[in-house]
């Protein structure tokens, strides 16, 4: 099913998580591919199960039901460790909310990752992404003492040091003005072309989505055809 | 990889507040271990020292049978211990037409093995050179110059022997303290027993092995010895004749179990602060988690920085402790010059052990808890509470039964203790509970200082009951030990007061008592009643005769005997220190009745109305027994077996007993007392009284310790607990700021909730106090109950003062914050 071009297969992925009274379905009959190097856009309104999706994908959680393969791995068979591992090796990840380390600095968390792959160069690669993002003045500063976009460029920075061979990006300017959200923009698609990465993106602004190769619609935890339907009449 | 991340994420921590309550918690649990269980062996090794000084010896076994070479041999030999010999018989001495029963005590030249034979070349204690105990020469107790009418120099007979007296007997290490009474005391050398043919078959003679040593030989060699023991050997109780040998257990129980208490306080503090610890870290985990690490290296991160706390505190802890002890051994040393300091490592390992515990069971719980959070918590809102879990509790509960195991070393008493704490836990739960329930939600309307106080409080009650428990066991635990510690020490002092009598004068005839009561006078000296005495041997027991001697043999076929002359007296009040057991005290003119102390009663059974016959100067007299009496032995006051009632021995010919208070700086008094009345013995307790107040000394210190160690536990408890809801009240107080709250108001509030939650513990603990003290009044001390009216001031005093302070301290720097920063640290997360 896999061929080397196939990166990323969902298969009718379903997930309910269980509340105080009965259970509760989020995503329903989810099923995409992905090519490698290919750039890719879930959009959709707040709660329709953009992050949950996205989270299956990189091996962050199991699906209820359905099959996950990511580089080849069935990710819905695997624990949490070997997960993980995978997560190390192939992924790199910019959160909605940054999600930077705050006991450690600019430098330290986009080290980070590369430390735990146990990346040799892992000093060298962070200061090439600082300047690349723009922040090496910043290299010491702990988050506290940065700026949204800043630690943004941050995250952003730590996603790539591993070069991961896919990327997932959540919301990656949804707290940023419009000029700086630009730049983060333009980062990621530069950082992915020069290294290749497949890219998946959650966003709710139209013009990323439309910088995007692919555009997937997202509604109450099912896709909807993207081709029916204009992306404008979606805010 | 792992070991950097660990090692900058370690340093960085060190800025926030848990490691640091961690650390301290567990060096608080390891030193105070060390110190106490290592100051209570040096306290209980000078004693041991010291009664090993009023008995010559380390161990002494006593027989009425030669000496067995065998003893000595294994004694020597095979276990390297040092040996003396000493026999004991009472006996004749002769000099021209004079005659006196002395006991006599023949030494072998290595005795005093412990303590120190001291003899002058003079008739007088006071004054002489130094002499030495050699073959050929007799040394006198001081009276007996007088009734011997010799001097050093003169010569005496004892049996067929004829010897020099060398002088006089200024100290014997291992002098009898009851010898109220008894005949004058000479020291002779063993070697010269034989010339004195005194050694005859039935003859009455004691013998005893001394021996001395490193105390592991003494033990195995004891073990050894035990299977070659006869029926006439045994071995002399040590620690019995020191006077407050029980009380000091009691004590040294009482300061461990104290201590610990202190050490489970210190343990929930470092618990409270591991689940902080945790739960602040469960983002950060999974977030490196989603970054790709696994459940092993997030252990190995936590893991290597609990290590690291652990080896910290260990480290200092156990230096800590050692040199608490070393202070205190120093300290010993000060009034026991020939102290010797062992070194133990039982303190230490225990100490460590205690680390291991505390570490493992109440800090690496939270820790394991925090590597299995799952890598999808990172989009989820992080909980704001800790949890604690059920595995939790238990293990916590198991570590403090484990360590109140390990410390009182009875399985028994350590699951009763446990299951007293958990009932009390229990209660207080259902008492915070049943008071959450009763306070009112606030209404709506205006916010007010009272109202966000309760609000919080009901909040955070419920959520951390835990915290109200803590807080009224250290409140409970302080209180109980300040007012415990008063009791203890005014038990104490109740026994020897100041300026209690110090030396006693035996042997005083009815004219001799005019002379003394004159001296007295003249030298402003206090003197306490006279007790009169009178020597009598106990015949019969209802008309059935009584065995004199005590052999074992023919035991089944005579009631057993006294064995002995016994000092009698009469006396129409009830001396202090004795309590009626059975039957009643004389009535005014009582006939021929005899009050029967408890032990010897129970010896010789004898019960209420049993009618004794006594031999006194060769005439019998009978009593019946009127009353059954517990005596305090421990009391320092002539205390007698058979009180008699006054119509019995008023017509005999009695010596008299009385004792006064001689400040140490007029000593020399004591030289004209013996010139004036030589043949009257002077008794000085003035060293069992200065070890007694130093062991007073000792144990103060020690409770000032431990109340010192468990206020600290107790305030780690509270910066734990509060840390542990500074996140939570960061982001209420940057809601509130915005919201427009001034600053007074939050300050108002804050200060009101924890003055609140004080004055509930503090509540709580006073009433477990009392209901405590109360209890060990009465069971311990047998005093009668008093409520200790301070105690319901300061309990919650204690509480509202020590909760406010702390809680105040800590958080108002949050309060300090502006309300712009304080958003922007709440949304960072
Ligand atoms: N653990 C959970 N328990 C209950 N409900 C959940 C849980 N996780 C997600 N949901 C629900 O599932 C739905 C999808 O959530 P998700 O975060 O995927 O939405 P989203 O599309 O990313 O929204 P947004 O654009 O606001 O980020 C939401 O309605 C959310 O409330
Ligand atoms: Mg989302």
């Amino acid at each position: 099913m896999n061929t080397p071009e196939v990166h990323i297969n969902a298969v009718r992925l379903a997930k309910s998580v269980k509340l105080t009274e009965g259970s509760l379905t989020i995503l329903h009959d989810i099923s995409l591919t992905i090519n490698r190097g290919e750039t890719v856009a879930i959009v959709g309104a707040s709660g329709s199960g953009k992050s949950t999706l996205l989270s299956l994908l990189a091996g962050l959680d199991v699906p209820s039901s359905g099959e996950v393969h990511l580089a080849g791995q069935a990710l819905h068979r695997l624990s949490e460790d070997e997960r993980a591992a995978i997560r190390a090796e192939h992924v790199g990840f910019v959160f909605q909310s940054f999600l930077l380390l705050p006991s450690l600095t600019a430098i330290e968390n986009i080290t980070l990752p590369a430390e735990l792959a146990g990346v040799k160069d892992a000093r060298e690669r962070a200061l090439t992404l600082l300047k690349q993002v723009g922040l090496s003045e910043r290299a010491d500063f702990y988050p506290a003492q940065l700026s949204g976009g800043e630690q943004q460029r941050v995250a952003i920075a730590r996603a790539f040091i591993t070069r991961p061979a896919v990327l997932f990006a959540d919301e990656p300017s949804a707290n940023l003005d419009a000029v700086t959200g630009q730049k983060i923009e333009d980062l990621l698609f530069r950082l992915n072309a020069e290294q290749g990465t497949t890219l998946v993106l959650v966003t709710h602004n139209d013009e990323l989505a439309r910088r995007c190769q692919r555009q997937c619609r997202m509604q109450a935890g099912r896709f909807i055809d993207t081709t029916t339907q204009d992306l404008a009449d979606v805010g | 990889m792992w070991a950097s991340i660990a090692w900058r994420l370690f340093w960085r921590e060190l800025r926030r507040g848990e490691l640091w309550v961690i650390a301290f918690a567990l060096f608080l649990a390891v030193g105070s271990v060390v110190s106490l269980s290592g100051i209570t062996e040096g306290v209980k090794s000078a004693l041991l020292q010291r009664s090993a000084q009023f008995n010559a010896a380390d161990k002494v076994l006593r027989s009425s049978q030669p000496f067995d070479e065998q003893l000595f041999e294994l004694a020597e030999q095979q276990h390297q211990l040092s040996t003396a010999r000493q026999m004991q018989f009472d006996s004749m001495l002769f000099s021209g037409d004079a005659m006196q029963l002395a006991t006599i005590k023949a030494v072998s030249s290595s005795y005093p093995l412990r303590g120190d034979l001291v003899l002058y070349r003079s008739e007088l204690v006071t004054a002489g050179e130094t002499a030495v105990l050699t073959p050929g020469q007799v040394f006198f107790e001081a009276r007996l110059f007088d009734l011997l009418g010799v001097k050093v120099g003169d010569e005496v007979e004892l049996g067929l022997a004829k010897l020099q007296v060398g002088g006089v007997i200024v100290n014997e290490p291992d002098a009898p303290l009851s010898v109220f009474g008894g005949s004058p005391r000479v020291i002779m050398h063993l070697d010269d027993v034989p010339a004195t043919d005194i050694v005859q078959p039935g003859s009455r003679i004691g013998y005893r092995y001394l021996f001395a040593g490193d105390t592991t030989a003494l033990a195995q060699f004891e073990a050894e010895a035990n299977d070659k023991l006869s029926v006439h050997q045994r071995w002399q109780k040590m620690d019995r004749e020191s006077a407050i040998g029980g009380a000091l257990e009691r004590a040294e129980r009482f300061l461990l179990l104290a201590g610990l208490l202190g050490i489970v306080l210190a343990a929930c503090a470092a618990a409270v602060a591991a689940s902080r610890y945790s739960q602040r870290h469960t983002r950060a985990v999974a977030i490196v988690k989603a970054l790709g690490a696994t459940t092993a290296q997030i252990r190995l991160i936590y893991g290597s920085h609990l290590l690291l706390v652990v080896l910290f505190s260990l480290v200092c802890g156990l230096v800590a402790g050692q040199l608490a002890i070393g202070a205190v051994q120093w300290g010993i040393n000060l009034y026991m010059a020939d102290y010797r300091a062992e070194f133990s490592i039982r303190p230490l390992w225990l100490g460590a052990l205690t680390c291991v515990i505390c570490a493992l069971l109440f800090a690496a719980r939270p820790m394991w808890r925090l590597a299995n959070t799952a890598a999808i918590e990172v989009l989820k809102q992080p909980a704001a509470q800790f949890v604690v879990d059920k595995l939790q509790w238990l293990t916590g509960a198991a570590a403090i039964w484990a360590l109140m195991w390990l410390f009182s070393g009875e399985l028994v008493l350590s699951i009763g203790l446990f299951l007293l704490c958990a009932g009390f836990a229990a209660l207080l739960i259902a008492t915070a509970a049943v008071i959450v329930r009763l306070v009112k939600p606030a209404a709506a309307g205006q916010a007010s200082a009272p109202k966000l106080a309760i609000a919080n409080l009901r909040r955070r009650l419920w959520a951390n009951s835990f915290q109200l428990i803590t807080f009224s066991l250290a409140i409970f635990l302080a209180l109980l030990l300040y007012f415990l510690r008063a009791e203890l020490i005014g038990q104490w002092q109740r026994q020897i007061p100041e300026g209690a009598p110090n030396q006693f004068l035996v042997n005083i005839n009815q004219q001799q008592r005019t002379v003394l009561n004159n001296f007295a006078r003249e030298q402003q000296l206090q003197l306490d009643q006279y007790y009169p005495v009178v020597r009598g041997r106990l015949l019969s027991i209802n008309d059935e005769q009584l065995q004199q001697e005590a052999t074992k043999e023919d035991r089944s076929q005579q009631r057993v005997g006294v064995g002995r002359e016994l000092n009698l007296t009469w006396l129409t009040a009830l001396p202090k220190n004795n309590h009626i057991l059975q039957g009643n005290w004389f009535t005014e003119g009582a006939t021929a009745q005899v009050s029967v102390e408890e032990e010897i009663a129970e010896r010789l059974e004898v019960k209420l109305g049993d009618s004794l016959a006594f031999s006194i100067g060769g005439q019998q007299v009978s009593a019946v027994v009127s009353s059954i009496r517990k005596v305090d032995w421990n009391s320092l006051q002539p205390n007698f077996y058979m009180i008699l009632s006054p119509d019995l021995l008023a017509d005999f010919p009695a010596t008299y007993i009385t004792a006064f208070y001689l400040p140490a700086e007029r000593n020399q008094l004591l030289n004209q007392l013996a010139r004036l009345l030589p043949t009257v013995s002077v008794i000085s307790v003035d060293n069992i009284i200065a070890q007694v107040n130093d062991i007073i000394d000792q144990v103060t210190v020690a409770l000032s310790f431990i109340l010192l160690i468990i206020c600290l536990a107790a305030a780690l408890v509270l910066v734990a607990q509060v840390q542990a809801t500074l996140e939570q009240r960061e982001q209420e107080l940057a809601i509130l700021r915005t919201l427009g709250a001034r600053y007074a108001l939050l300050r108002n509030a804050l200060l009101l909730e924890f003055a609140l939650l004080g004055a509930m513990a503090g509540g709580f603990a006073t009433l477990l106090a009392e209901l405590m003290l109360l209890l060990v009044q009465q069971r311990v001390f047998e005093l009668p109950f008093t409520p200790h009216y301070s105690l319901w001031w300061m309990g919650p005093a204690l509480g509202i003062g020590m909760v406010t302070l702390l809680g105040w301290w800590q958080l108002r720097r949050l309060l300090s914050i502006p309300g712009a920063q304080l958003m922007r640290r709440v949304l960072q997360g």
